[in-house]
């Protein structure tokens, strides 16, 4: 018997219409490493709710079929019985922690349990261990970064020594390497403790390189499992709209012309054992020549008039945070800018500037020949509209055609521009159908859009968008691409600040990098994907593809190679080099 | 608010920080009502002086400055009321009795804020929630008095958020008249609302998934354990609190209660 029998399982929340879960069969065997991966809306988070019981304990609704976890029936058990032998993780770190010390918080659930101290200590120990932030013991929890805070709520959950581990997009909130960090932590747990894992994550490049099997969630069942290689190569997985793992579509598509790629790799290590198997290592002076040439790195068209010019900023919060320390930065008109780095760089900071919502304490920012210093937040807003990470943070309105005209009406805008204005931002962005819908009941890609919409609707000039890719799956993130490049070709200014690696590299952006408040790198997406050491001094990793590149230099590539079709392009013309 | 900010409490490692968080709260209430009872200029001045070298002992100088400077602007008022009030009862004058009783009952709250600062700076909130669990306050309360304070720093970050979020949409909070600018409050109340009952739920979720209430014999990992000097300091409280009130009420020079009115 598995650790986790489901047999025909249904569920349906109070007062909802249609089945969260319709009918899903799984058994999962001790020890196993599961990735469960699936479109927004697929049932995911309210499958995870039901293996520690808290359908049907906390949520009610109705639940049909046998479900037994860890051996216990999660009817029969209450949740704070399971918890001892399923540990659940959720997305967002600030969300779960409870006490004001590190050590305090990993306490939490085993006082709940009436342990006594003694043997609670021998419990700490282990799991701060285990995630690698004993030297965090004593720290207030406030004080934490995102990536220690997710840290710390899997070792709130591991010293109450659960068989299983189920995360709920534990990554969401973290940069790449942050997640890597938390994929090795569970890698070590699964592999030298025996803990089985279930892993809901987005970030299917990453995770797939640790797990042994894939669970694909669609509409309430399960579509298909089997390894990363089986489920992600299937037509049917790519039509649900979630991401691929761009090494295995790599290799896919090698082998469709003519390479063997057997089985196909997930990590850059194997698949570069594996070509050089297929290509041995070679003197190629003359493919890289004409690779090199046929591949020029992409320009942004922008004439070169600058509309944003920071000149020496700094700032410093009144905690004492030094935020921005001396940053100079042009940016021109019609220019796609993406500002990148790790948490608390300064890129935040740095954008709420160019709005006016914070002012430079030394140095001078100018925007569009205006001094933000010298005008209102509200009449620099006309022209940079800034998008924020959460659109909880601002929507508040009865209907999704108020939210829109909120800012219109704060504008001054004649009524009649008012209606036209918002008829076009529903258009732009595909909402019509929810104009007289409230936004609290769409779901959270669809919320995200309203409140880019909102800001959209008074055309500024300069768009700006802090994090737009944050709890968006993959078919969402597409659309998000295309509607910037839509932005870009009607000649908009639009800046983004995002920590979504795989995302730049597809947009291919101009990249600043920041680190400790000051800029670190600039230049075209080629040239800082592929300077392994700017990227690593603004903890950023660079995407899959490019890290396999930067290894070849041996055959005479080059390194900077950013997608798949770049690369297949490449291998192929190194293969038809041949020796 | 620089008043408040004073009293946050900040780790720190001395035999104040050490001491059990209920002789402490003792050694507090010494001082408390002993600041409360006298109305004279010099047992106040000695009071205050007593405090000084325990504020120094705890290393929280900058601290306290920062508490004293908060409270500047209420000892002012607290001072000037009461001189602008004796000159005008008395018709135009003032005696010297009138100004030292002024300035004793702005040294009196300058005492307290000192005696408040030396208690929430020097206690975490964690022991504080050991002392209430001592004193049988039931762990739900203490469970959200913790959870309050876990939860200040994340909710003003998210009420920032929403200011900046609502005024990048040309929201400005500081035009209009009095009742157009609590309207301009509903764009950002709202969300902060809604917020709070969503990260309720999740908040109540990970509760559940870490057992809570699943024993009715909660264990704790810190346990409150008083030792010599904790014994010492509050057997020298007690002693300071009978001695304060011998000599306030059987000392003939500080004698019965004066009422304001026989300074008039």
């Amino acid at each position: 018997m598995g650790i986790v029998e489901i047999r025909d399982l249904h569920y349906s929340y109070p007062n909802a219409r249609a089945q969260a879960l319709r009918g899903v069969d799984l058994t999962v065997d001790e020890g196993e490493f599961i990735l469960l991966t699936g479109p927004s809306g697929c049932g995911k988070t309210t499958f995870c709710r039901c293996l520690n019981g808290l359908i049907p304990h906390f949520y009610h609704g109705e639940l049909e079929g046998e479900i037994t976890v860890t051996g216990l029936s999660t009817r029969e058990n209450s949740t704070a019985k399971l918890a001892q032998n399923v540990g659940l993780i959720f997305q967002n770190p600030d969300n779960q922690i409870f006490a004001l010390t590190v050590e305090k918080d990993v306490a939490f659930g085993l006082e709940n349990l009436g342990i006594p101290k003694e043997l609670m200590i021998e419990d700490i120990d282990w799991a701060l261990e285990k995630t690698g932030i004993s030297h965090l013991r004593e720290r207030g929890t406030h004080e934490l970064s995102g990536g220690q805070k997710q840290r710390l709520s899997i070792a709130s959950i591991l010293a109450m020594r659960p068989k299983l581990l189920v995360l709920d997009e534990p990554t969401s909130f973290l940069d790449p390497l942050g997640a890597i960090r938390i994929f090795k932590v569970l890698e070590a747990l699964n592999r030298d403790h025996g803990i089985t894992i279930i892993l809901i994550e987005h970030r299917v490049d990453l995770a797939s390189q640790y797990v042994d099997r894939v669970i694909l969630v669609s509409d309430g069942r399960i579509l298909r499992t089997g390894t990363p290689e089986e489920v992600f190569t299937l037509e049917e997985t790519r039509l649900t709209g979630v991401g691929i793992p761009k090494i295995l579509e790599l290799s896919k598509r090698l082998n469709q012309r003519g390479l063997a790629f057997e089985p196909l790799p997930l990590s850059p290590d194997s698949f570069i054992e594996q070509l050089e198997r297929n290509i041995p290592p070679m003197d190629v002076r003359r493919v890289k020549k004409t690779v090199v040439q046929d591949l020029e790195g992409f320009t942004g068209e922008h004439n070169m008039s600058p509309i944003i010019r920071v000149e020496d900023v700094s700032y410093t919060y009144p905690s004492g945070v030094q935020a921005l320390n001396g940053v100079s930065l042009t940016i021109h008109k019609g220019e796609f800018v993406a500002i990148m780095g790790e948490n608390g760089a300064g890129k935040t900071t740095l954008v709420k500037h160019f709005n006016g919502l914070l002012r430079p304490q030394e140095g001078r920012i100018m925007v569009d020949g205006v001094d933000v210093s010298q005008v209102s937040v509200a009449s620099l807003s006309r022209k940079v509209g800034l998008v924020f990470q959460n659109p909880d943070d601002q929507l508040f309105s009865e209907n999704v055609e108020s939210e829109i005209s909120f800012a219109l009406n704060n504008f001054g805008f004649e009524k009649e521009v008012v209606e036209k204005r918002v008829d076009w931002a529903l258009n732009l962005l595909n909402l019509e159908q929810y104009r007289k819908s409230s936004p609290f009941i769409l779901s959270g890609g669809e919320r995200k859009r309203v409140a880019l919409a909102s800001v959209l609707a008074w055309d500024p000039e300069i768009v700006v968008l802090d994090e737009p890719t944050i709890g968006q799956d993959y078919a969402q993130k597409e659309l998000l691409r295309h509607f910037l490049m839509q932005l870009r070709t009607q000649g908009k200014t639009t800046i983004i600040v995002t920590h979504d690696v795989e995302f730049v590299a597809e947009c291919k952006p101009r990249i600043v990098l920041m680190a400790d408040g000051g800029i670190t790198a600039d230049g075209s997406t080629k040239e800082i994907m592929t300077d392994a050491e700017a990227m690593e001094r603004a903890s950023v990793s660079p995407p899959e593809i490019t890290k396999i590149f930067s290894r070849l230099s041996h055959h005479g590539l080059p390194g900077d190679v950013l997608g798949v079709d770049e690369a297949v392009d490449m291998l192929m013309r190194l293969k038809e080099a041949g020796p | 608010m620089s008043l408040l900010e004073g009293l946050r409490f900040s780790r720190g490692d001395s035999p104040i920080h050490n001491l059990d968080p209920r002789v402490k709260f003792l050694m507090t209430l010494a001082l408390f009502v002993s600041a409360v009872i006298f109305i004279q200029l010099i047992p106040l001045m000695a009071i205050f002086i007593v405090q000084i070298p325990l504020v120094i002992i705890a290393k929280i100088e900058r601290e306290w400055a920062k508490s004293l400077k908060g409270g500047l602007f209420l000892a002012t008022i607290i001072f000037v009321t009461n001189i602008v009030s004796f000159y005008f009862f008395r018709g135009g004058t003032l005696t010297t009795e009138n100004v030292e009783y002024a300035l004793s009952l702005t040294v009196r709250f300058l005492v307290l804020i000192t005696s408040f600062s030396i208690f929430f700076l020097t206690t975490s909130p964690d022991k504080l929630s050991l002392a209430l669990e001592k004193a049988r306050v039931p762990f739900e309360f203490n469970f959200a008095f913790i959870t309050a304070i876990r939860f200040v720093p994340v909710l003003a970050d998210e009420a920032q958020s929403i200011m900046d979020a609502q005024r990048s949409r040309g929201l400005e909070l500081d035009k209009g008249n009095f009742l157009a600018r609590i309207q301009k409050y509903i764009p950002i109340l709202l969300p902060l609302i809604i917020n709070s009952i969503r990260r309720s739920l999740e908040l109540a979720e990970a509760m559940e998934s870490r057992a809570f209430g699943a024993s009715s014999t909660r264990t704790n990992l810190y346990e409150l354990k008083m030792d010599r000097k904790d014994f010492t300091v509050m057997a020298l409280s007690l002693i300071a609190l009978v001695l304060a009130i011998y000599v306030r009420f059987y000392l003939p020079p500080f004698g019965p209660l004066l009422p304001p009115a026989t300074l008039i």
